[in-house]
Formats: C-alpha cells, sequence, structure tokens
C-alpha cells in the first residue's frame, strides 16, 4: 500500500519537476519570443528608416542631378556670355535648399574654373592676334616711311606740274596709309614707331590734321604767347592721338562744316581743343570714350567692334604711355570738345626760332602776326629769323612780368627734371607745385581755371574770348535713368519688344479694318 | 641725352596747296623774280602765304630762293606765288636775258637793205 504513494510521490515529483521544467522552458521561450518581437519591431523601423532614408537620398539625388542639369544648360551659358557681354546677368541656383551646402560650393567653383579658363583663354589668343599684327604693322610703317622719303626727294627734284601733282596726290595717299596702319599698330601695343626732334606744337597740330582727308576743313587758331614745343619723345604720340581726335571730328560732321582746333597756353601747360559742329556723341558714348582714354585696362581687339573702332583706343595707349591727358565732351556747339592737355612739366619745352623755325603751314600766334604786319626799318635784315629773333626775348619777360607773375614754363626747368633732380632750388614755386600729385590735371576742374582768365583777358585779339567749359546740366538726370535699363536681361528686352511688336502689329491690323469702314461712313 | 632724330618733315608739302601743283599760269619759273605788291598782307590769307609775303618784304627775291626759305618745293612755291600774283598781292618779273653778241649776219642784212633803199 506504501507503494502507491510512494510512486505517486515519484509521480507527483517527476510531475512537478517537469513542470517546473516546463514553465522554465515556457518563460524563457516567452522572453526568447519577446526579444526576438522586440528585435523585430526594431529591425522594421530601421528598414523603414533605411527606406526613408533612400527615398530621400533618392530624391536629393534627382535634384542634385537636376542643379548640375540646370549647371549645364543655364548657367554655364549664361556665364559664356556674361564674360562677353558683361551687362547679362547669371542665373543663380535651381534649388534654393542648396545654398550653401557642398553642392552650391562645388558648382561655383567650376563655375569660376571655367570663367578663369575662358578669361585666360581669351587674353591669350588676343595677345596673340595683337602680336601678328604689331608685327605686320611695324614692317609696313617702316616701308611706308621710306615711301615718303623717296617721294619727298622726288617733289623737290621734279619740277614739272603733272609729275608734281601725281607726287603730292601719292604723298597724301601715304601719308593716309600711314596713319591707318600707325593707328592699329598702337592699339596693338606698338610703339608709334617714330623719333622725331622737339618740335613746335603748331607744327605737330598741323602735321597731324595732314594726315587725315578733309584737312582742308580744319582751322587752326594759335594762341601760344611763346613758341611752345613739344619733347621729342612725345611728338609722335600726341601728333597720333590728335589725328585719331581730328579724324573724328571730321568723320562725324558734314563735309562742309568746319572743325576748329584751338592752341592754348596754361599755367602749367598747354592745350589743343578740336571742336566740330558735328552730330555729336550720346552720354554712354562720352562715358565708353572716357573708360577707354581714362582707365589703365587694357584693350582686347575683340572689344572694338567690325569694323574696328580703334581711335579711342589708340588715344587711351599712348595717353597712359606717355602721360598727356585727353578729354572729351559734348561741345556747346552741339557737336564734340575734345581737349589734349599736354602738362608743361615733363613734356613741354621752349623752341628756339632761329634754329627751328617753325613751318610756314602753321599758323603763328596773334602777337607774332601783328609783328610780322609791321614794317621792318632795315631792309636786308635775315627774311626768316628776323622777327622772331629779335622779338622773343624781349616781350616774353614783358608777358610774364605784366600779366602772369608765375613762369608757366623755363628753359632749363623743363628739360632738368628727369635728369637733374638736384636742380629743385632753382625751380620757381609753381614748377615745385607742379610736382604734387595734383599737377596731373584730374580732367576740367584742374585746367580749367589755367586756361580761363588767360582767355578772357587776352590783350592781343583785343576781344574778350568767352567760352563755355560746360555743356548745360541737361546730361547730369539722365545718367541715373540709364542704371535700370541696363540691368535688363537680354531675354526680358526681347520679350518687352516683342510685346510692343504685337501691339503694333494689333493695332495696324485694326487700323486697316477700321479706315475703309470710315470711308464708307464718310461718303454715305 | 635725346637720342639721334631723324629730320622726317613733320608738316608735308601738299598742306600749302591743298595738294594742287598745277600754278594758275605757266609763266613761272625757277628764276622768276618776286618782289611784294602791297605793306601790310591782309590777314586772312592763308599761313604760307602770309609767310610767303613777310619773306619777299625786305625785297625781291627768286622763286628759286623763295622755295628754299620756306623749305618747300619749287613746284608747289609756284602754285602759291602763281594765286598770290592773280590777287593782286605779289609782283612776278621774268629774269632780265643775258647780253649777248650781237649777230653779225643780220646788221649786215640790214645795211644791205639800207643801201639798195638809197640807191
Amino acid at each position: 500500500m506504501t507503494s502507491i504513494p510512494a510512486t505517486l510521490l515519484w509521480c507527483l515529483a517527476a510531475g512537478t519537476a517537469a513542470a517546473v521544467v516546463m514553465i522554465f522552458f515556457l518563460v524563457r521561450g516567452r522572453q526568447r519570443s519577446q526579444a526576438l518581437r522586440r528585435h523585430l519591431a526594431t529591425a522594421e523601423a530601421r528598414a523603414s528608416a533605411a527606406e526613408r532614408g533612400h527615398t530621400e537620398i533618392a530624391a536629393q539625388l534627382r535634384s542634385t542631378e537636376a542643379e548640375i542639369r540646370h549647371l549645364a544648360e543655364a548657367r554655364l551659358p549664361d556665364l559664356a556670355t556674361s564674360l562677353a557681354h558683361p551687362h547679362v546677368s547669371v542665373r543663380g541656383l535651381n534649388d534654393p535648399r542648396f545654398t550653401g551646402t557642398d553642392v552650391d560650393q562645388a558648382l561655383t567653383a567650376a563655375m569660376d574654373q571655367l570663367s578663369q579658363a575662358v578669361i585666360k583663354e581669351r587674353t591669350r589668343v588676343d595677345e596673340a592676334a595683337q602680336a601678328a599684327m604689331r608685327g605686320a604693322t611695324t614692317t609696313i610703317q617702316a616701308l611706308l616711311y621710306r615711301l615718303q622719303t623717296l617721294l619727298q626727294e622726288m617733289q623737290h627734284r621734279y619740277d614739272d606740274q603733272a609729275v608734281a601733282q601725281d607726287l603730292l596726290q601719292a604723298d597724301f595717299l601715304n601719308e593716309q596709309a600711314l596713319r591707318r596702319v600707325q593707328t592699329t599698330g598702337v592699339v596693338c601695343g606698338a610703339w608709334p614707331g617714330l623719333t622725331r626732334d622737339d618740335s613746335h606744337l603748331a607744327d605737330l597740330v598741323v602735321g597731324a590734321m595732314s594726315r587725315l582727308r578733309g584737312y582742308e576743313r580744319v582751322q587752326v587758331s594759335n594762341l601760344l604767347r611763346d613758341p611752345v614745343g613739344v619733347v621729342a619723345r612725345a611728338v609722335e604720340p600726341v601728333a597720333v592721338a590728335l589725328t585719331e581726335l581730328l579724324a573724328n571730328a571730321l568723320h562725324h560732321s558734314h563735309h562742309e562744316l568746319p572743325v576748329a582746333v584751338t592752341l592754348q597756353q596754361g599755367n602749367r601747360g598747354a592745350s589743343v581743343i578740336v571742336d566740330d559742329y558735328g552730330i555729336g556723341m550720346h552720354a554712354d558714348e562720352i562715358e565708353h570714350a572716357m573708360r577707354l582714354l581714362g582707365s589703365g585696362e587694357r584693350v582686347l581687339l575683340t572689344e572694338l567692334g567690325d569694323p574696328p573702332r580703334s581711335g579711342f583706343a589708340a588715344v587711351g595707349q599712348l595717353v597712359r604711355q606717355y602721360g598727356f591727358t585727353v578729354h572729351v565732351e559734348s561741345s556747346p556747339y552741339g557737336g564734340v570738345r575734345a581737349v589734349v592737355y599736354i602738362p608743361g612739366d615733363p613734356l613741354l619745352t621752349l623752341m628756339d626760332e632761329d634754329t627751328q623755325p617753325m613751318s610756314v603751314m602753321a599758323p603763328l600766334p596773334p602777337q607774332m602776326m601783328r609783328a610780322h604786319s609791321t614794317p621792318l626799318a632795315p631792309p636786308q635784315a635775315a627774311p626768316l629769323t628776323a622777327p622772331a629773333a629779335g622779338a622773343t626775348p624781349a616781350p616774353a619777360a614783358e608777358h610774364l612780368s605784366a600779366r602772369a607773375p608765375e613762369v608757366p614754363m623755363e628753359r632749363t626747368p623743363t628739360r632738368t627734371p628727369d635728369r637733374a633732380p638736384e636742380a629743385e632750388p632753382t625751380r620757381t614755386p609753381e614748377l615745385q607745385a607742379s610736382r604734387t600729385p595734383d599737377s596731373m590735371p584730374a580732367r576740367t576742374p584742374e585746367h580749367e581755371p589755367a586756361s580761363a582768365p588767360e582767355s578772357a583777358t587776352d590783350p592781343t585779339t583785343g576781344l574778350p574770348r568767352r567760352r563755355r567749359r560746360r555743356p548745360t546740366a541737361e546730361p547730369e538726370p539722365a545718367l541715373p535713368r540709364t542704371e535700370p535699363v541696363a540691368e535688363r536681361s537680354p531675354e526680358e528686352s526681347a520679350n518687352r519688344w516683342a510685346a510692343l511688336q504685337r501691339g503694333t502689329l494689333s493695332g495696324r491690323a485694326e487700323a486697316d479694318h477700321r479706315i475703309p469702314r470710315l470711308e464708307g461712313n464718310d461718303r454715305a | 641725352m635725346t637720342p639721334r632724330q631723324s629730320n622726317r618733315r613733320l608738316v608735308p608739302a601738299y598742306l600749302a596747296t591743298g595738294g594742287r601743283a598745277r600754278p594758275s599760269r605757266n609763266t613761272l619759273d625757277r628764276l622768276t623774280v618776286l618782289y611784294g605788291a602791297t605793306v601790310t598782307a591782309p590777314a586772312e590769307l592763308r599761313p604760307e602765304a602770309l609767310r610767303l609775303l613777310e619773306l619777299l618784304r625786305p625785297g625781291a627775291l627768286t622763286l628759286a630762293e623763295t622755295a628754299s626759305h620756306l623749305r618747300l618745293p619749287v613746284s608747289v612755291v609756284k602754285v602759291l606765288v602763281a594765286d598770290l600774283v592773280d590777287a593782286g598781292h605779289l609782283h612776278a618779273r621774268s629774269p632780265i636775258p643775258e647780253a649777248e653778241q650781237i649777230d653779225r649776219q643780220i646788221l649786215e642784212r640790214v645795211l644791205d637793205g639800207l643801201r639798195t633803199l638809197k640807191s
């Protein structure tokens, strides 16, 4: 009997143990399944996050691709155009969210590199073209000078009318060809190609005008008090600059209108004023010209247009290299006034009329004309030199003491400054003042007062000469108006013009329909 | 210090006459003597004409000398002079021919003629 409970006990014990084990396993299994479930949940979450990330990355990739496409299709062409035409604006990023990101920086760097490469290549090609032109013009110029010498000798050798006539014509043609070649060479960076002696300023003006068709329209009036000359190294550059300015004046005025050239002597230098009565220049043309004449930036051949307008570019090169100044403005007569100012300190000298008389074609200053028109007492005075030689020292001193206490130019100081700085004390205070930075006149305001009092009280002509240096204030308000126009993009302009054209067309079509009806009404 | 310069002309000769080399009269040659006709030159003349008259005020010069003083070709000075003579500012006189031996044959023929008249 006892075996049953024992058995039962055993069974119970075994059952309990099995239950304990079962429970243990059950708990363990449940724990594992819970862990698995958790794991699954995190895995799912991670997977969905990954998926989200993936779609995000895909979207980002797409927008980056779009950005790159935008760069290739819009921004790079814009950039290429704007490098050639500065008023074209370059579009920015397509998607503003990229601003400041790595993508933006990379794209900007790419554009910068492209623009640098384009600019460098353009400069290189232009320099190559300029070098080629320079080589050609230098050779041609030398040949033309030889031809000029030959023609000049022939003119002196042959008296026959017909031959002389042809020789003069050939000389003139040669002179025009020379001018063209010389200007082209100067634009391409060549030097003017000729060193001359110190020359009278009046000779220089007359020589410059002789290189142009229509020179007979140029009227030169010489108001210099002293025999002012230009030092050797600046003669040909100033002559070339004057030639170009005169060419502009002649070309842009009617072929029956005169071009007035005035030679004025100021306190610190001399000016040549070229006035034409032609069509004038717009404000932006004047601005462009002044930019060419004033700035230090180099000129590219591609910017000169086709056919190339090399005049102001050449003058600008010479102004930079030789230190005289040129100012262009619209003249009170409606045309253009160009003023070449040659500073006395480095570039002018006083000429000796005995050793270097002025050319007979150059007009004399008024007081010398007056001296010439009085009959001479000694009948056999040396004809060419007597009036000038006798009159130079004394009247010059009179002029200086009576009219201008400050000596404008003295022979020794003007020639010395480059070589002998120790000669400073001999200089007059005005000349020392002219060494200060303002000696290079900033265009109008500086040299206006210099020549104005002189022209106002010129006793030699007896007439008060009054001239307005500035045009009336009309162009000033026009200036701000141009700025918003400059910012308009080409597409916008095209749209506006197209709209105008459409409107005009539709209006005309309307009018065409209406006119017969109106006529019908009138008749009815 | 200044480099040796060329003495290339700055002002060409055709400027004096506007390119003309045919004078309005062909009686002028290198030895034509020129002398001024007016005491004071009218100021409206062109510079080269004024200088020419100025040159001639002290006395007469031949055309070749004038050209040399003005540093212009003779052909151009001829045009200038012809214009000034036309305008009455200048007188031009042909050069006086050199004295020559009288032709003996002509004298003999004249003598013969006189003798035949007389007889």
